[in-house]
């Protein structure tokens, strides 16, 4: 009973999903011990593929940067994210004045409602 | 001599005596200096613990500033207090517990990460001001001394904001902070005067007995609400929040984190415990539920494209006090209904302040990570990280531990309260849950980002020389790391020994009126 959480709607254990963790992690363990352990140390076996090119010996050249991750997300929602970053403009009136914005907002709506 | 009766003005005392000795003890040299810091930030962790026992224990803890007896509230059958009254409620110490481990934790990070920096005599006094500050806030009972520590605390705060006072970020970064907390000061002094004006009491649970909602109380309500909300980065009021957040020494980054906790507690006690049945309209609940969802959304929108780690960390503490706001909101909307309370309502304010709990605790751990990232490297910015888990696993191991719970993943303890929160939240509308749960998708990609560009990947030239930060460092980490996986293993202990009291406590503005109302001789 100590570990399960009951939430009016329904209950969740956490021993149930480390237990959960545990035995997928059993299997993972299996899965890897069925592939083959014969290949050869320091030959082209050991090698990275990289499209048959030389691999670059600094990380920061096969590296996609920060920058560049779920590109695709922010250019599917650019419109979305030109108006939310435009919003951040990083000047302090403009801080100050989305604050006063909401509070006068909250008090002409306060007193009407 | 009675210890017990004493501690909620020990808890303010310690820090303070911490913060005013603290250019004494420099005078002794690095050794004395670190070991102050320490000694005041552990003794007020200790403190914090042997309040929440004692209230645990004996229920609400009142003092009195001052009073021949520390439970004298209404002296010589006055009809209000007077006098400066420090209450302790079960959600008080629990809060001021939550502050405490952060503030020790960003200390015991702060001893390394500082250390090659001069002017630590400053910084040792303006940590243990803030961690006073904040405290204060968090067990005052009187509604101008909780101006007054708010204004201690964010008066340290931009010394230490702008603590690497070379850099033009942090001065930039601190200003801007300045200048919208000292508006929101405003706010709340106004507030505050505008209600003694009419009812010639200060205290909290007095002004509570006899508050009645008129066009005053409400557009001191707005004011109050719109001040802490903006402190403790709800949107669209957040904007100075990753500037600050990214620019301070990462040590105090930790305890901003529970500072802003205690602007979000100063939020709930003057809903709750001020206001509570009398706010009448459902209007202000779904203020606050809106800024929740917004705060959430908008937070967590502008954190995955972000790629300097502090900024975005700072962008997912908006997007996490939204999940409290939601959860905090949803049940001040059913206070007046017993039986949504009881059904949900009590749910949800127990997610919320779980949650409140979790994310001091994962968020300050985030901060940690990535001041020990930049200790490391050199760098804030992931574009010029990569394969840092081989050179420093212990700091990796901590970062996944919090990253999984900021993401809610189970079994860690994020996951539990957003657990409450979105079960609980359906019952009002299933759009709220669906605004939460996709919150939490993208908390996750964000953090896979991080992992990802920081942690994995090939090792680059530029950091051959990276090793992992030294022990103290370590330690800082794994105080909060103990805490997370502590109540990650131990939820069922922690909500009933430490969430439900404080929520019961939250919810129940007659005990807290009674506790100072019922003092007389």
């Amino acid at each position: 009973m100590w570990t399960k959480v009951f939430t009016g709607f329904g209950y969740w254990d956490v021993v149930s999903w480390i237990l959960f963790f545990l035995i997928a992690a059993g299997f993972m363990k299996f899965i890897r011990s069925l592939g083959r352990s014969d290949y050869k140390k320091g030959t082209d076996q050991d090698e990275i593929y990289w499209s048959g090119n030389p691999v670059p010996e600094d990380g920061s050249d096969i590296t996609v940067p920060a920058s560049s991750a779920y590109w695709g997300f922010r250019k599917a929602l650019e419109p979305y994210y030109r108006a939310l970053t435009g919003m951040h403009t990083g000047i302090a009136t403009d801080i100050v004045g989305y604050y006063i914005l909401i509070v006068a907002l909250m008090a002409v709506l306060i007193l009407i409602v | 001599m009675n210890l017990n009766e004493h501690l909620p003005a020990l808890l303010l005392a310690v820090p303070l005596l911490g913060a005013f000795t603290a250019p004494l003890f420099s005078l002794g040299g690095k050794f004395l200096r670190n070991a102050a810091l320490l000694a005041a930030t552990f003794l007020t962790l200790v403190v914090a613990f042997l309040l929440w026992r004692h209230v645990s224990a004996a229920g609400v803890a009142v003092y009195v500033m001052g009073a021949k007896s520390a439970a004298l509230t209404l002296p010589s059958g006055m009809k209000f207090p007077i006098r400066i009254i420090l209450e302790v409620d079960a959600f008080s110490a629990f809060m001021a517990l939550t502050g405490a481990i952060a503030s020790f934790a960003g200390a015991l990070f702060s001893l390394n990460y500082m250390n090659r920096f001069t002017g630590l005599n400053r910084f040792v006094s303006l940590y243990c001001l803030l961690t006073a500050g904040m405290l204060g806030m968090m067990v005052t009972g009187d509604l101008f001394n909780f101006f007054v520590f708010f204004e201690v605390a964010s008066i340290a705060s931009f010394g230490l904001i702008a603590f690497w006072r070379d850099k033009p970020e942090a001065i930039e970064a601190s200003f801007k902070y300045a200048l919208v907390s000292q508006v929101a000061s405003m706010f709340i002094l106004v507030a505050a005067g505008a209600l003694y004006g009419k009812y010639n009491i200060l205290n909290m649970a007095a002004m509570g007995s006899v508050l009645t909602l008129g066009t005053l109380e409400k557009v001191a309500l707005v004011f109050l609400v719109g001040a802490l909300a903006c402190k403790c980065g709800a949107f669209p009021m957040h904007m100075w929040l990753p500037d600050a957040y990214a620019e301070a020494p990462s040590g105090v980054t930790c305890l901003l984190v529970a500072v802003s906790q205690a602007s979000l507690y100063g939020l709930m006690r003057v809903c709750f415990s001020l206001y509570g049945v009398t706010l009448g309209s459902s209007f202000l609940p779904w203020v606050i539920i809106l800024l929740g969802l917004a705060s959430m959304f908008f937070g967590v929108s502008m954190a995955v494209v972000q790629h300097e780690i502090k900024r975005l960390m700072g962008y997912h503490s908006v997007s996490q006090v939204g999940y409290m706001l939601l959860g905090l909101g949803a049940g001040l909307l059913v206070l007046p209904d017993p039986a949504a309370l009881a059904s949900y309502g009590l749910t949800a304010i127990s997610g919320g302040i779980y949650h409140m709990f979790n994310y001091t605790m994962y968020k300050a751990l985030l901060f940690l990570t990535a001041g020990a990232i930049y200790y490391a490297t050199g760098t804030r910015d992931l574009n010029e990280m990569g394969g840092l888990a081989k050179k420093m696993p212990y700091t990796t191991f901590m970062f996944v531990i919090a990253a999984a719970a900021i993401s809610g993943l189970p079994p860690f303890n994020g996951f539990v309260s957003k657990l409450l929160i979105y079960e609980s939240v359906f019952a009002i509308h299933p759009a709220l849950t669906v605004v939460a749960l996709l919150t939490s998708v993208l908390t996750l990609a964000s953090f896979v980002k991080v992992f990802q560009t920081a942690f994995l990947g090939p090792r680059k030239f530029s950091l051959s020389g990276v090793k992992e930060v030294p022990s103290g460092m370590l330690l800082g980490m794994t105080v909060l790391t103990v805490a997370i996986i502590g109540a990650s293993l131990f939820p069922t202990w922690t909500l009933s020994h430490l969430v439900e009291p404080a929520a019961k406590a939250l919810v129940d503005q007659g005990a807290y009126i009674g506790a100072v109302m019922g003092g007389g001789m």
